[in-house]
């Protein structure tokens, strides 16, 4: 009996010591004078650093390596600048759509990573907590943001605007891109891959993916209803070109939308499908010849199937192109005015923000990042070279490839001209940084208000829905006479079964 | 006196269970359903469903499609249970175990296997979405008509068939006159678990590439724009009609199946 209880002593300690212990460590998370930080972001799109040994980064600048994760990295850099403890609770989100859920269910963040049209609804609806004056001060060199940003991706945030605010005044950029279709060339010319008439081209009869998302395919289907007109050479020489694109892209009225859902009804007909996450794989393996697709994920899909010596490329159509990026912003719900948070937050986006960070996040992640790192940093046009120049002894004819308008604003910026093989301008450089003139037909694509939504929505489900009125009438009266022969037998057998 | 007390304890965790997982749900679901975005009352989505052509539409083409699943799925399953029930040789748990193997591999692996298998055979998927879907479903749910119906078939009554053989019948007739109607239970069982969730399992269509929605599909469309009014309707009618349908079918051979169920 002793035994017995000294054993079932032991027992109880261990378990009060064990309890003890976790309990003290919940209390430190939440320790006074260390900050909590509730961080929301896309799946797989931060540095998680484990990089293995033969990864690293050698630019003339100096060596790049990951070795922790960039959350990691941001606790102990915060506490070394700053001398005060942050703690990241770092989650993840699937898609707006369920960010928009979570937030509206009554999660709370304080800093998360919303695509284009996302944060413009969470600034419509009055979500979204400004940023401070002190992280647009240029002067500060910890201000790494507002001091690396590439002059390209500010004047996007400057000159657009939500309710009369700035987007720039919520949101701080992150990653962008262009959409395209990425095709095989063996398949498709790229010529017929540069036009979003591409879906009901007959070459590619039941070969050719879009996105399982009403944005995307109405993108696509716009450029292709209006391709003629948005071709012509009055619209493209008009002197506000960039400004009526932009209104015929985000067009939404009844005509378009019924354009648009003719054209992906015959389009659904021509398709292999339409993917949520297959179409990477999809393009690699060679069942789709073509796929819409943003231009990160393209980069890597023609990197993984260039491993198999399967050569596919990137082409932007004509009519025009989604400018989209992701962006970090505050939120009012997670802040609650706490500047100390705020500057946590703050300092957060910029030290993501510094080059190396950049560097590390778009060779992990695969897309571009907003930062360009300034005019003193050429940390991140180092990578790009790195990446993409070519060897002149192997290249036969290498071609010059300008990239000063993403560093400088200036496309004829001599300080920075690439010497790059002939096919990158057709493949992971053309999509990772277009040319001028892709750059030139890109248009944003605003948020849809509640009613558009809606109206939206039943377009696409016209599209995806087998309709009733496709059956014949003969079909119905056949239908309800074995329905009532069916009941009738069933209840008369059962009224039999009675007696 | 005690002890059913102590009986009725023991019912505790499933009631909270149930009215946690099941009842509040179901409330929430009817909340929404008739309700429209502003909160007030509203009949508008139930008669959206009947009026909406697509709607319609795609519950046609989700029971045309269950309605081939079911009946292949059974086609394949009779004989096989048939033949493992009455046959007397030793290694029916082994074959059994072949048919209820793949279901303790994850399904959505096991749909990405059947998908490259298919485009090996078929050259391209898209060619053919609606027998794809039915390969796709065929494949998940084959054990669920399986099991039901070997357990029913098993539990026959042997003197019945030697009866009805003494009294004159022919193979064909036994089975006909006896076998069948007395495995109806399994079939009415098997039929139940792999009809309902043909109608509604969109990832099977979905993996497979098929473009065209079925009913879940279709709420999955509604609710990720926000509209829960009109998803839940549409959720709610679709229980509705899965209750009459069990009702019609199920009730007289409830008393008389058991533990046909898996």
């Amino acid at each position: 009996m002793k035994r017995f209880l000294a054993s079932a002593l032991l027992i109880t300690l261990v378990f009060i010591n064990l309890d003890a212990k976790s309990f003290a460590s919940e209390e430190s998370e939440a320790a006074p004078g260390e900050i909590v930080l509730k961080v929301c972001n896309w799946e797989e799109y931060i540095d998680e650093g484990d990089w293995d040994e033969d990864e690293v980064i050698d630019l003339e600048s100096g060596d790049i390596f990951g070795e922790n994760s960039l959350v990691e990295d941001f606790e102990d850099w915060y506490y070394e600048t700053y001398g005060q403890k942050v703690k990241v609770q770092y989650s993840c989100f699937g898609t707006n759509e369920e960010l928009y859920s979570m937030l509206t269910m009554g999660d709370e963040y304080d800093l998360v990573c919303p695509s284009d049209y996302m944060i413009m609804k969470l600034m419509s609806e009055g979500m979204a907590e400004p940023f401070s004056e002190e992280f647009f001060d240029e002067t500060k060199e910890e201000n790494y943001y507002i001091n690396g940003v590439s002059p390209f991706i500010r004047e996007v945030f400057e000159e657009n605007e939500i309710g009369g605010e700035k987007w720039s005044k919520y949101a701080a950029g992150y990653m962008w891109g262009v959409t395209g279709i990425i095709y095989n060339p063996e398949m498709l010319s790229r010529e017929e891959a540069s036009t979003w008439n591409v879906f009901t081209n007959k070459n590619v009869y039941r070969r050719i993916t879009i996105k399982d998302n009403v944005r995307d395919a109405m993108f696509a289907a716009i450029g292709a209803v209006k391709s003629d007109y948005l071709l012509s050479d009055g619209f493209l020489g008009s002197d506000d070109y960039s400004e009526k694109l932009m209104d015929e892209m985000n067009d939404v009225s009844d005509e378009t939308l019924t354009d648009v859902q003719n054209y992906l009804q015959l389009a659904k007909d021509n398709l292999y499908s339409f993917e949520t996450d297959s179409g990477k794989a999809d393009m690699i393996t060679g069942k789709v010849a073509a796929n819409y697709q943003w231009s990160g994920d393209a980069v890597y899909a023609m990197e993984q199937a260039e491993e198999d010596d399967f050569i596919l490329e990137f082409a932007v159509p004509e009519e025009s192109t989604n400018l989209w990026f992701d962006g970090w912003v505050m939120l009012k719900d997670g802040i609650k005015g706490d500047a100390a948070k705020k500057h946590a937050a703050e300092s957060f986006v910029n030290f993501l923000s510094m080059p190396e960070n950049a560097v590390r996040n778009m060779y992990y992640i695969g897309y571009s990042s907003v930062i360009s790192g300034g005019e003193d940093d050429d940390t991140v046009y180092e990578y790009i070279k790195w990446n993409y120049e070519a060897d002149p002894e192997e290249e036969e004819e290498p071609v010059e490839y300008p990239l000063g308008f993403y560093f400088t604003g200036d496309y004829e910026d001599e300080d920075y001209i690439l010497t790059v093989s002939e096919q990158q301008t057709r493949r992971m450089l053309y999509a990772q940084y277009p040319p001028k003139e892709v750059i030139d037909r890109s248009a944003v694509m605003l948020y849809f208000d509640t009613d558009t939504n809606a109206k939206v929505n039943r377009m696409w489900i016209n599209v995806r829905c087998f309709n009733a009125k496709r059956i014949p009438i003969w079909f119905y009266c056949l239908l309800g006479v074995l329905l009532g022969g069916g009941i009738f037998v069933v209840i008369r057998t059962k009224i039999k079964n009675r007696m | 006196m005690k002890k059913t007390f102590a009986r009725k304890y023991l019912g505790i965790p499933y009631a909270i269970f149930l009215v946690l997982f099941v009842i509040a749900p179901l409330l929430v679901l009817f909340y929404y359903a008739f309700t429209n975005a502003t909160g007030h009352f509203t009949v508008e989505n139930l008669i959206g469903f009947f009026t909406d052509s697509n709607t319609i539409g795609t519950l046609l083409y989700s029971l045309a499609l269950a309605l081939v699943v079911t009946l292949v799925c059974l086609v394949i399953a009779y004989p096989i249970a048939y033949v493992l029930a009455r046959s007397r040789f030793n290694s029916k748990g082994v074959v059994i175990m072949l048919f209820v193997m793949p279901m303790w591999i994850n399904f959505t692996l096991r749909l990405t296997a059947l998908k490259e298998i298919l485009t090996a055979v078929e050259g391209n998927l898209a060619f053919h979405p609606f027998i794809n879907t039915v390969i796709g479903m065929t494949y998940d749910f084959l054990p669920f008509m399986i099991l039901p119906l070997y357990n029913t078939i098993s539990k026959l009554d042997g003197s019945l068939l030697e009866a009805a053989r003494d009294l004159g019948a022919g193979d064909i007739q036994v089975f006909l006159k006896v076998t069948l109607p007395l495995s109806m239970p399994g079939i009415v069982s098997g039929t139940a678990m792999v009809f309902l969730p043909a109608m509604t399992n969109y990832v099977v269509p979905d993996m497979l590439y098929n473009s065209t929605y079925i009913m879940g599909s279709l709420i999955g469309s509604y609710f990720s724009a926000y509209d829960w009014h009109n998803g839940s309707m549409i959720a709610l009618v679709l229980l509705l009609i899965i209750v009459l349908f069990t009702l019609l079918t199920g009730s007289e051979e409830e008393e008389k199946r058991g533990g046909a169920l898996l």
